[in-house]
């Protein structure tokens, strides 16, 4: 505490849409220190960060840094101030060298020409000289990008971002695609960032990595402030609950009664893909929803398209469904077996936003609406319209497209287009992902009235308290593996240590 | 032109709030485009005595037929995520093909069959490689257009030859109830696409399969299926169009088509069809033929060089294509 402040956020508010995202929020970060910046998703910190990175515009509060006030208001202001952000997706240029790739912001030139002409030798001598300072002199900055493995690209970007007069580093989850060793190398990194005097700001959900790693935890909860610990007095118990909260579950829905006839409507074994699940077994229960836990990288993300057929190079041991062999081949094949997938990217794999509601609805069931040879839109008019009736979805018209509807009310629509055909399993990739409370409530509502019907529901989610607060029983997986299943509902803090105390072993 | 672009861009410039929703409308761009094709209409009607007749309207439809039965077949395509750019050389060989088969002694009728066999054929090849092998369409079809036309020229060598035989000659010439025989093929065709767009499972699945393919396949939409049935529709459409042409001709000339291709695209992206895909009607390809067709009758009737002609067709599709992104971004 002795460490001067170096920057200082203070009653920091922004809502979107008349969504407070955010409300009265502060956020220190001291000179060469290591702040680890903690919350469930959708809790506030990308919003936080890409306020402090200038993607974003406060709605209130002040940022101080020097003790001065400072006006943030694009990225290239928050460059000036030498804050970096090192982005969640590798963006590499992969027939650039490493020198190139790392200088590509302020490129040398050679002075007298009359044509400015690359300093091709003095780019070099600079990336060297960055590169020595991170400890990486190992590294060739002659290398050409696009030969070196993942995570060595990865710390040729964090070298890129400390170029200049970088002085705060933020890292969005920047070990979610590393293994143990390169976690490693990434430490040594930051802690000769903090002896140069650089703060690094550490978002994590793997909290061993944070409890290593951190000088500081901030955690936010709901957009507010939910606790500030000094790392090394406090533990992950603390740490949990302040994330999670001892908030009543009373957006959830109550669970479904312990019914020992609820067979399995699928059984799952030895789904793998390479690089990603290492052949998992489970099973999905009729009237139940099967929640299916794991941090970001564990391999819960490809799970439920893995087993609809969408990820080239799937294999599996054997699947079921309601006693039926079923074959994993294509989507096509997945929904005439009786599955169907809500996917977490609404946007790119989830509608067609150009297209009316009404035809996002009945698209993947359109044979239920011909007649012939055509299609019978009264039967298509009216079934929409009882659907945004049953789920409140908020429109003005069925015909208007369905890219200008809100995110919940587009997920209302995603979820409602399954419940039209004779299905067996619904897959929900977080569901509620980008969705306000008042619409994720109404989801809640329906996932569990369509557990109730009689549907397997198999709930995917990284979302720990969602999985906690919907899920009878729960599978959770790390590493490609699964590592534990609870039988019952559980809460959000045992699923979060589970999911990121299997992951480090 | 002056008039043409102060009456049409008035709405956008106006900024009122109903012009802009106006301007929003799903049909507006195909309102704007009649809009477009009155003005010209009346421009031509004031400048030539001969040109508003019954007969020189018909004529300008009729000389389209060809163009417009590609651009309607290239319509559906485009709009999901598709492109041939090889239906007009298709067009050429389609024509050698009846040439050829009548020379080897089969029956006209059968030598029709078996060129449209062929340009469906070939549509089916290059659906296969766009969504078998997942190549770029401009890349394909641009490979496979260049195959064709070269073949053409190979089997011919180069010479066109007659085809005179009057029953065929029928399909380019002949008239039913007064109209020309080749303007009301091209009027069914579009009339059926129409109907396919609009009225079937699978004219839905062409506007999901262009505005988002990968959102398409996560709900089990056969995308690839679905754009190989165009390509074939394309490559048959482009053996009809080559049929016709000969017939009109009375002739087979390998290169008689082959120019047109870029009339055809540019008639597809001047009715609104988008290029990315998922956005385009079939009567918004139709009113650009006709608008193209009349152009090109308008100056011919006014003594203007055909060199002319062509700058004037590039500078009506960059017109359309301007006012229509104003009209997109009105729509957002």
């Amino acid at each position: 505490m002795t460490d001067p402040v170096l920057m200082d956020m203070t009653g920091i508010g922004k809502s979107f849409g008349g969504v407070p995202v955010l409300s009265d929020v502060s956020f220190t970060i001291e000179k060469g220190k290591v702040v680890a910046l903690l919350g469930a998703n959708g809790a506030g910190k990308s919003t936080l960060m890409k306020i402090l990175s200038g993607t974003y515009s406060r709605d209130a509060g002040s940022i101080v840094i020097d003790g001065q006030p400072a006006e943030i208001k694009s990225p290239a202001d928050a460059l000036r101030y030498g804050i970096r952000m090192l982005p969640q997706e590798l963006s590499i240029f992969p027939d650039l060298t490493v020198a190139e790739n790392i200088m590509l912001a302020a490129l040398p030139t050679k002075s007298g020409g009359v044509v400015k002409t690359l300093d091709g030798k003095g780019m070099e001598a600079t990336a060297a000289a960055l590169l020595k300072r991170l400890g990486l002199d190992w590294l060739s900055p002659k290398a050409r990008m696009g030969t070196l493995s993942h995570h060595v690209q990865r710390i040729v970007e964090i070298a890129r971002a400390m170029a200049g007069n970088a002085r705060v580093l933020i890292m969005d989850e920047p070990t979610a695609a590393l293994a143990e060793a390169e976690v490693q190398l990434l430490f040594s990194i930051i802690r000769r960032l903090g002896a140069e005097g650089v703060a690094v700001v550490y978002i994590s959900h793997y909290l061993k990595e944070v409890f290593a790693i951190s000088d500081r935890i901030a955690v936010l909860r709901d957009g507010r402030n939910a606790g500030t610990f000094t790392t090394a007095e406090t533990d992950v118990d603390a740490v949990l609950e302040a994330i999670v909260g001892n908030r009543v579950g009373d957006i959830y829905p109550p669970f479904a009664t312990p019914d020992a006839a609820a067979g399995e409507t699928v059984t799952v074994r030895g789904l793998a893909v390479p690089g990603w699940l290492r052949g998992i077994d489970f099973s999905v229960r009729r009237g139940q929803i099967t929640g299916m836990h794991g941090l970001v990288g564990s391999g819960v993300e490809m799970v439920g398209r893995a087993l609809f057929g969408a990820v080239p190079r799937t294999s599996i041991a054997g699947a079921e469904i309601d006693g039926k062999a079923y074959a994993i081949r294509n989507p096509g094949a997945a929904v005439a077996a009786g599955i169907g997938l809500v996917a977490a990217e609404r946007k790119r794999e989830g509608i067609v936003s150009m297209l009316s509601l009404r035809e996002n609805m009945s698209l993947a069931n359109l044979p239920l609406f011909t007649r012939g040879l055509t299609v019978d839109r009264r039967k298509e008019q009216a079934t929409t319209g009882e659907w945004i009736r049953r789920l409140t979805i908020r429109a003005r018209d069925p015909e208007q497209a369905i890219g200008t509807l809100s995110g919940g009310n587009q997920q209302k629509v995603c979820l409602a287009r399954w419940l039209l055909g004779e299905l067996k399993v619904l897959i929900l990739e977080e569901p509620t992902r980008g969705v306000d409370v008042g619409a994720r409530q109404e989801i809640y509502r329906q996932i569990r009235g369509l557990a109730d019907q009689g549907l397997g529901i198999l709930l995917i989610s990284s979302d720990a308290e969602e999985v906690a607060g919907l899920a009878d029983r729960t599978i959770v997986l790390a590493g490609g593996r699964v590592t534990e299943i609870y039988d019952r509902p559980t809460d959000a803090a045992h699923l979060m240590s589970a999911a990121s105390k299997s992951a480090a072993a | 032109m002056t008039d043409l672009k102060s009456t049409a861009s008035a709405p956008a410039i106006g900024s009122s709030r109903r012009a802009r929703d106006l301007l929003a409308k799903p049909w507006a761009g195909t309102v704007m485009l009649l809009i477009f094709y009155l003005i010209i209409i009346v421009i031509f009607t004031v400048l030539s005595p001969f040109f508003l007749t019954f007969r020189n309207l018909i004529s300008v439809g009729t000389n389209a037929s060809f163009i417009g039965l590609m651009a309607a077949a290239g319509t559906p395509l485009i709009i999901a995520g598709g492109l041939d750019l090889s239906v007009a050389a298709v067009a050429g060989l389609a024509g050698v093909v009846v040439s050829m088969g009548v020379a080897v002694g089969l029956d006209i009728w059968v030598s029709c069959v078996l060129a449209l066999i062929v340009g469906s054929a070939i549509g089916g090849v290059n659906g296969a490689l766009t969504n078998g092998l997942r190549l770029n369409p401009f890349i394909v079809t641009l490979g496979t257009m260049s195959i064709i036309s070269g073949l053409s020229l190979v089997l011919t060598g180069g010479l066109t030859n007659p085809l005179l035989i009057d029953s065929f000659n029928w399909l380019g010439s002949g008239r039913i109830a007064g109209i020309p025989f080749p303007l009301l093929l091209m009027l069914v065709v579009f009339a059926v696409i129409w109907w396919i767009l609009a009225f079937t499972p699978f004219g839905r699945y062409v506007y999901a399969s262009g505005g988002n393919p990968d959102a398409s396949r996560m709900l089990g939409i056969p995308v690839d299926r679905t754009q190989i049935m165009l390509y074939v529709g394309s490559g048959f459409a482009g053996a009809l169009a080559g049929v016709i042409v000969a017939a009109m001709l009375g002739a087979a000339a390998p290169n008689a088509v082959g120019g047109y291709l870029l009339t055809v695209i540019a008639a597809i992206i001047l009715g609104g069809t988008s290029l990315f895909g998922g956005r385009g009607s079939v009567w918004g390809t139709l009113l650009a033929v006709l608008i193209l067709g009349t152009l090109n009758n308008g100056l011919t009737l006014l003594n203007v060089s055909s060199f002319w002609q062509d700058v004037t067709k590039g500078t009506v599709l960059l017109l359309a294509v301007g006012l229509d992104q104003l009209r997109v971004r009105a729509q957002n």
